[in-house]
């Protein structure tokens, strides 16, 4: 895309962000925050899924330690959450390095099934550790501040999760473009190979492991900013195939593509509010249909077709 | 008095076990011929169970006819999940992306698909339970109680399993079947049709996880996620390193005593994260299974 595209497509998301909580209800402030911490959780996992090729399932694990964190840290000591939800994203990459440690010696599918009963197990604790996490009756948390005030509503709270995420968007962005990307590529494509050029594969895996717990840490502690309250049952399997679609859809490893992903998965919700049964059945529907047809998702179809039309014209020009 | 506890846990565990055994024998087979891992095994009990409970609502026919019947039905949903939907997936992947990630990701769509499914039918939304197969006296083998139901939940997993041996043991096709799990390659030179095969083993795993659904109902709560049970088959068949056939048997009745004596020792609530600690313990410390094998893992 020429450079002017892509400065009509900034100033387009912009004036966007800028518009909803101008124009928009509370409500649409809410779901705009909603996904925006979606957003961050989807790009974690893509780090370690789309990017580095690792198969792994306990992001809502980590989401769950950066929420109880930071809301735990908060309501004992109100700190601001500029130190709050570091502190909590902090712990989410330390349970991350501890896990990355071991589950880095599995391959594939065993470090599917050992991250899916990572997070199975740690679903559990929240469930049951009712002393920290208030157990299966959730933990009502008192509103995050800045240092100067509370953060009370969605209104207030969304330039704080609209900075956050933009940044963690541009950390992303940043990291696919850094020798560390490249070599989380490398390891996809063939571990051997990778070996052979000289980066040290299980250290490298660790690493994309500690990244992605930390946004998955993050995004928890967005989640904290405008919420009031947590329930283990928001950090279920259901929550990680969610996300999960949202990556597909928009296309493994495609930082554009999984930001459609998410706008559409996520909104998706809010157009069948009225077809609720039909839910599941829609989302494995779209899944599997994905998988048949565009398996590169949205972005990978786009920039495909992109591609050949540019071919086609360069043909036209000799 | 701990005499007692013991027994009536083992005799509960072997029960539970055999059915453990019976869905992590249908996760493995499929694993060994394809490599995928199938996280839509737990829904195709679900799936099986209610055929069951539908068929025996509307028709009122023997339990005989009734296991068969819904074997057949998931045997269909197999197959045709195998040709329609994953030779597409793994014929569309593009070089370089993990053909088996995409595979495993569309048996989560397809549990997706199953329990919102199953959820469109009337009776769904309440829990239920199926009838009894056999109504007769308990048995007392020592201080211990096990029903007649039990035993026949047993005699029927575990005859089931042997069939499945047998059929793979001792028959021309269970043989071209084994022959394309080891080396598809030799297996197309010697004119083996591995795509067929693939679908074929679908079938026959799904044929088995309904019988396993229809002899876990009367057991559990039935009702649309009754599916998360698949964990207890995925910690069995890691029991016996994933390829190791009579390891996983062995890891299902393993898997249901320990279940067992946990809820009884324990607490009740600690029985649902047992196999997860099963998983990851056996990962840590021995991810080639508990029964012997090399520690190489093998590169897909």
């Amino acid at each position: 895309m020429p450079r002017t595209a892509h400065m009509g497509i900034a100033a387009l998301v912009l004036a966007v962000l800028v518009a909803i909580p101008v124009l928009g209800s509370v409500y649409v402030v809410y779901i705009a925050n909603l996904l925006m911490m979606y957003a961050v959780l989807a790009i974690g996992l893509d780090i370690l899924l789309g990017r580095a090729g690792q198969f792994a399932f306990a992001h809502t694990a980590f989401f769950g330690i950066g929420i109880y964190t930071t809301a735990l840290i908060n309501n004992f000591t109100g700190l601001p959450f500029v130190l709050t939800i570091p502190a909590g994203a902090a712990l989410a990459g330390l349970v991350g390095v501890a896990i990355a440690l071991p589950a880095t010696r599995l391959r594939h599918l065993y470090l599917g099934l050992a991250t899916f009963a990572f997070a199975e197990v740690a679903q559990w604790v929240f469930n049951n550790w009712e002393v920290v996490t208030g157990g299966a009756n959730g933990l009502r948390f008192r509103p995050s501040n800045t240092g100067f005030m509370e953060i009370t509503n969605d209104i207030e709270a969304y330039p704080f999760v609209v900075i956050i995420t933009l940044l963690m968007i541009w950390i992303a962005r940043n990291l696919n473009r850094s020798k560390l990307g490249r070599s989380f590529e490398a390891i996809k494509e063939s571990e051997s190979v990778a070996l052979a050029s000289g980066i040290s594969v299980n250290r490298t895996k660790a690493i994309a492991f500690t990244i992605s717990a930390v946004f998955a840490g993050v995004a928890g502690g967005i989640f904290t900013l405008f919420q009031s309250f947590v329930h283990p049952d928001l950090l279920g399997f259901d929550t990680l195939v969610l996300v999960l679609s949202m990556i597909v859809i928009g296309g493994l490893g495609t930082l554009p593509g999984i930001l459609l992903g998410v706008l559409i998965l996520g909104l998706l919700p809010e157009v069948m509010r009225d077809l609720e049964v039909f839910q599941e059945l829609i989302y494995g529907i779209i899944l599997i249909a994905f998988l048949m047809f565009m398996p590169r998702g949205i972005w990978g179809w786009i920039s495909q077709r992109a591609e050949r039309r540019r071919a086609v014209e360069s043909q036209v020009h000799d | 008095m701990w005499d007692v506890f013991l027994l009536q846990g083992l005799a509960g565990g072997l029960v539970t076990g055999s059915i453990y055994a019976l869905i992590a024998l249908s996760l493995v087979i499929i694993y060994k011929s394809t490599q995928v891992i199938n996280f839509a095994g737990g829904e195709i009990v679900m799936i099986g169970a209610y055929l069951a409970m539908f068929i025996l609502f509307f028709t009122g026919i023997s339990y005989w006819i009734v296991v068969p019947l819904c074997a057949l039905g998931t045997f269909i949903v197999g197959i045709s999940f195998e040709r329609v939907v994953l030779t597409r997936v793994k014929g569309r992947q593009m070089a370089g992306q993990s053909i088996l990630v995409a595979m495993v990701i569309a048996t989560v769509g397809l549990s997706y698909v199953l329990k919102g499914f199953v959820r469109l039918f009337p009776y769904t939304e309440e829990v239920r339970s199926l009838p009894p197969m056999v109504d007769s006296a308990p048995i007392f083998i020592g201080p211990a109680v096990i029903t007649m139901q039990d035993v026949v939940i047993v005699v029927v997993a575990v005859a089931s399993m042997s069939a499945t041996w047998m059929f793979f043991q001792f028959t021309p096709l269970g043989r071209a079947l084994r022959a394309t799990a080891d080396n598809s390659r030799a297996a197309v030179l010697v004119g083996i049709p591995i795509a067929r095969m693939s679908a074929l083993v679908w079938g026959i795993a799904c044929g088995l996880s309904a019988i396993a659904g229809i002899l876990i109902a009367p057991k559990v709560l039935m009702t649309p996620d009754m599916g998360t049970l698949i964990i207890l088959a995925f910690a069995a068949a890691i029991i016996g390193g994933f390829t190791n056939i009579p390891g996983i048997i062995v890891g299902g009745f393993l898997l249901g005593i320990v279940e067992n004596i946990v809820g009884l020792t324990i607490s009740s609530n600690a029985i649902s994260v047992t196999p997860f600690v099963v998983i990851i313990l056996v990962l840590l410390l021995r991810p080639q299974g508990l029964f012997g094998g090399s520690s190489e893992v093998k590169k897909v």
